[in-house]
Parts: C-alpha cells; structure tokens; sequence
C-alpha cells in the first residue's frame, strides 16, 4: 500500500486557523479610508412600469456621494448566468418584474445618511397585474411578463412507450406533489467592497462564481475584461444561491463613479428578498409496475417556477427531468419539464439542482406502489435499481460504477442492526 | 447627540471611549476598534454570528447599546486566542473540522466558552440547548458539538479522557 500525505489523511481545513482566530476577511471586514457605503432601491410592487424616477432631494442631500438611475448603467443594463434577463437597474419606461428589482443606487458617507437618500427618492410605477402561479402564466390569456411569453423553456424526454407500458401494466400510481420555495439563508448576507484604481475595477466579494463575475461587470460596465478584478473574499456559505450576481456591478458603477472605495452589504432583509431560492415545483407523475413490482412506464411533467428571471433555471429543470424516474430502470419513459417565468422571487441553483424535488416525487410513487403490488419499499427498490448493464431515461448505458444496490443493501444491514440493538439483541 | 464616554474591559485591556447613545456594541467592535472577527448575520438577534461575551455570559452584540457595556468585561474571538497561544476551543474546532465556511464560528467558540466556564463537564444535550442561539447554515453541528465535547473531556476529571490515558 503506498503512503499519502493527504489522500487517506484527516488534513487541517487550509483557511481554519484564520477562521478561528477571527482574522479570516469575509467582504463586510473590509474597509478602505475614505469609503462610501451603499444602499439600493428596491421595487415594492411584482409587476409594473417605471413610470419616473425623481432623486433630486437625494442627490442634495448632504453627505450623498452620487445617485444613479437606470440611465447611467454604461453598458448592456442586463445580466444572468444563462439568459441575460435581470437588469442591473430598471430604466424609465421598462418593466419591474419581481418585489426587490433595483430602481436606484445610492453612495454616501455613511448607512444612515445613505438609507434616508433612499426615502428621498419619489418614483411613479404603473402596477400591472402580478402573475404569481406558474401554472396561471402558462395559460394563453395570462398577463405577459416578457414579450416572448411566460414559458421560458421546455425539454422533453422519450423512451420506448409508455401507452403500451401502461396497458401492460397490473398497477398504477398517479399522484401530484407540490413543493415549496426554499431560501438558502446562508449566514453571512450578501457583501462587497469595490475600488477604481486608476483605470482598474479591483472587488472583493462574497461569491461562488467570481470569473462570471467578472464578465458581468465588464459588459455592463462596456470596459474591457482586463479592467475588472473580482477576488472572492472569505465567503460565510453560498449553497448555490452566490452563484449569482448580487453587489458585484451595482459597486462597481459607483466605485468608477465617484473614484472612491464603496461598501455594500445587505441586510438579512434584502438578503431573503433579493437572492434566488429553490424552485417550487408541481409535479405530476404515473407510475406502472407489473404484478411482481417491476416497473414498466413512467410519464411526468413538471412546472418549475423560475421567479422574475431565468437565473439557472433551464439548467435546474434541465437536470430534474434527466432524473424524473430517480435510480430505477424502466423502459417506457415520457418527461415534460418546463421552466415558466413569473413574479416571484427568482429561482436558481440550490444544493441539489432541481434533483431533490424530483426525489420526494419518484420515492413517493414507489412506496405507494410497493404497497399495491404487496412487497416491501427495500423489495421494488432492490427489484428495478440501475446497475451495470441498465439504460437509464436519456438512453445513457451504464457500463460500471452504479452505486444504488450496495447502498441499498448497506443501509439495509443498519436498519436490521439498529432493530436487532433496540430489542436488546434478541431477534 | 451628545456622545456619552464609557470605559470598559475589552479582550483584557481597558478601553474608554465616547460612543453616541445609539451606536449597537456590534458597531462600536467592528467599526470604531476594528475587531471584524465579530460578524453581522442577521443584526435582530435570532442567527448568533455577533456573540461576544459580556461579563462572561454570551450575548447578541447587535441587540446590546455600547453604552451599556460600560464597567463590563467584553471578550470577543480576538481575545480568546492567538496563532501563537490557540484556546483549547479553536484547536478542537480545527482538529474536528468544526470550521466550514466559518461565519459562525467566533460566536460559537464564545458560546462555548460561556458554557464550559460554568459546567466543564456538560453533556451533548447540554451543549447542543447552549448553542441553540448560535445558527451554522452549513449544518455543521455534529462536528462543532464533537469539538466542545473534546475539550470538555481534555478535562483531567473526565470519564473519558481516563479512557484514553489507560489506552482503552
């Protein structure tokens, strides 16, 4: 056996002393002299039209760096890691589309100074009527929240079937699951400091993602990629959910702006209003299994509720579908997965991608069939598990490393070991 | 407003300062002294990441007026060790991967403190109920709770530090 130095070995997280120590710089322990602190305007309505903005009273207030509208965004005014849909700050005469989207920035002297610029600024919105159900803006006749339409992307799979799997089949399970939103609440809110250093934008930010980042600043920006430095600073948990931009090119508009240092750190507040969550699903799957559990079709369609923006949202439905049927073989297969925009908060990536919810679903009908065929939960699942030599839904053959059977017998062996302590070691 | 001078013990040292009758101790630290190893998760006092102590029991710096803390003891996670000299606390915490994305950390390490000053010896239960105020969104719980645990036993009188010293 050949000896490793870290392969094998308990080794010290490498950032763990500085973290204990309290020396660890997350973005917020930043400062520079001279620094600026910065709020923004959120939306309070879902749906609507900026009508008019009027910051003159901000402007003027005393210890207020610089306001900035939709106007004085320099480049392309829109940003997401998949479809470039969220702007940076909504123009007059544009759509709001979620509670939260920016309508100004503010830079001053300090947090109150700035929050009560923040209550200067008047602005006029048409509401428009807010489509909250993903389902409602699938309709033909729903409120429009882009031109293109509500839904914004669909996939499909196919295999073989699955009416001539159903009619084969001796029972069938047929249900609808629902699940919620979820927030990631990592413990460290949203954070940046950003500078202009001559002609260079140089940020430390709390993000998982700072080369997209990057990209994002500079075409909004409209500078070169060579002029943006974005350093992931110390980052207090992301889940997904700082894959996104957040502070990033509202900092460094104001940091070029104003040619000084600028903090920007949101509230726990602002923090749950403004990040991506997990997708709310409705699912509606059918299950069928021959007289001895193994399965033989399985349709379903799914509705992800993406929020406002598409965020990674075609991705997140993108994978649920691929793992609709979960770790089973079945040869009849039929998925529909679509993305469908509304005036929610937006949905993107959260640990587990779009799987998760699908899991509740898929787990869920092989109980209830289990049930009906008369064997138990471990029997069905042992019965249809992919192993070597399985073709999963997308046709994908799997050759070797198909873990489910030896988890499913390992954890098997504990629950008999569990059973066997709790009765005192009699069978 | 007239800024009221408070002197107070601070990580050992005295300190006097004048703050105005509104600055939250979290911002007098992190601010004005420039102690950010004191963090900010939720600033109402539900999530823990301000935990500094007060006279040595754990409190939400972001709930308590700096005012108040004058004539009172104040340790943060600068006071409870450095790279040099590491408490006992912050050497489990690293040894039992107690740090993950280590926002949460210096409360929990003063929470723990505050417990392990008045019960050396307490129980999982017990230290899972005092740290009940302190939130890690990583859910790294197990390994913070074994990391308390283990310096609660490095106790000499504990049961299970005996074990180990006999090689059982």
């Amino acid at each position: 056996m050949s000896e490793f130095k870290v392969v094998g070995q308990s080794v010290p997280k490498a950032d763990a002393l500085d973290k204990v120590i309290g020396r660890a710089k997350f973005a917020a322990d930043i400062s520079f002299p001279g620094m600026l602190y910065a709020k923004a305007l959120r939306s309070p309505v879902a749906h609507g039209i900026l009508q008019h903005i009027d910051y003159s009273a901000a402007a003027a207030l005393p210890g207020v760096a610089a306001v900035l509208t939709g106007k004085d965004v320099p480049g392309a005014n829109n940003f997401g890691i998949i479809i470039k849909d969220e702007p940076v700050i909504v123009k007059n005469g544009e759509k709001i589309r979620k509670i939260g989207d920016t309508l100004a920035l503010v830079a001053a002297e300090n947090e109150a100074i700035a929050e009560q610029a923040l209550a200067l600024i008047k602005v006029d919105i048409e509401e428009l009527t807010p489509v909250l159900c993903p389902i409602a803006a699938m309709q033909p006749d729903a409120p429009k929240i882009y031109d293109k339409g509500n839904v914004l992307a669909v996939r499909k799979i196919v295999k073989g079937d699955t009416e001539a799997g159903f009619r084969d089949s001796a029972v069938v399970v047929q249900q609808q699951y629902k699940t919620q939103m979820v927030e990631h609440a990592y413990i460290e809110p949203e954070a940046g400091i950003a500078l202009f250093d001559g002609d260079v934008v140089t940020m430390w930010v709390s993000t998982q993602n700072p080369h997209y980042d990057a990209k994002e600043v500079a075409r909004n920006l409209n500078i070169g990629l060579n002029k943006v430095r974005v350093i992931q600073a110390a980052t207090g948990g992301g889940f997904g959910g700082k894959l996104d931009v957040s502070v990033q090119v509202h900092l460094a508009m104001l940091a070029v702006v104003t040619r000084r240092p600028v903090r920007m750190v949101y509230s726990r507040t602002e923090s749950i209003k403004n990040s991506v969550k997990r997708h709310p699903y409705t699912i509606t799957m059918k299950t069928g299994a021959d007289a001895n559990g193994r399965l033989t079709a399985f349709e379903c369609t799914i509705i992800g509720d993406t929020g406002a923006y598409a965020s990674y949202g075609p991705g997140t439905l993108t994978r649920s579908a691929v793992h609709a049927t979960g770790p089973y073989e079945i040869p009849n297969v039929k998925i529909t997965a679509y993305t469908v925009y509304t005036n929610n908060p937006q949905a993107g990536a959260m640990r587990g991608f779009g799987v998760p919810q699908v899991a509740f679903a898929h787990e869920a009908q092989m109980d209830m069939l289990a049930e009906k065929v008369g064997i138990s939960p471990l029997e069905i699942r042992l019965l249809n598990a992919l192993r070597p030599g399985s073709l999963t839904a997308t046709g994908q053959y799997l050759e070797q490393s198909v873990g489910i059977v030896s988890t499913l017998e390992a954890a098997a062996a504990k629950v008999r070991e569990i059973k066997l302590e709790r009765r005192g070691g009699r069978l | 407003m007239d800024k009221i001078k408070i002197q107070f013990v601070l990580n050992g040292e005295t300190r006097q300062v004048e703050v105005e009758p509104d600055l939250l101790l979290i911002d007098l630290l992190r601010e004005r002294l420039g102690l950010t190893g004191t963090k900010v998760g939720c600033g109402e006092g539900d999530c823990g990441a301000c935990t500094v102590l007060l006279n040595g029991k754990n409190v939400n710096s972001c709930l308590l007026l700096a005012a108040r803390v004058n004539g009172c003891e104040v340790v943060t996670v600068e006071g409870l060790g450095s790279y040099d000299k590491l408490h006992p606390l912050q050497e489990a915490f690293i040894a039992e991967g107690a740090v993950q994305c280590g926002f949460c950390t210096p409360g929990m390490l003063l929470s723990a403190k505050s417990l392990l000053d008045v019960n050396a010896r307490p129980t999982r239960e017990e230290i899972a109920r005092h740290i009940a105020g302190n939130l890690c969104r990583c859910t790294g719980y197990t390994k913070i709770i074994n990391a308390i645990e283990k310096v609660a036993c490095a106790d000499r009188h504990c049961a299970c530090s005996r074990e180990a010293e006999e090689g059982r």
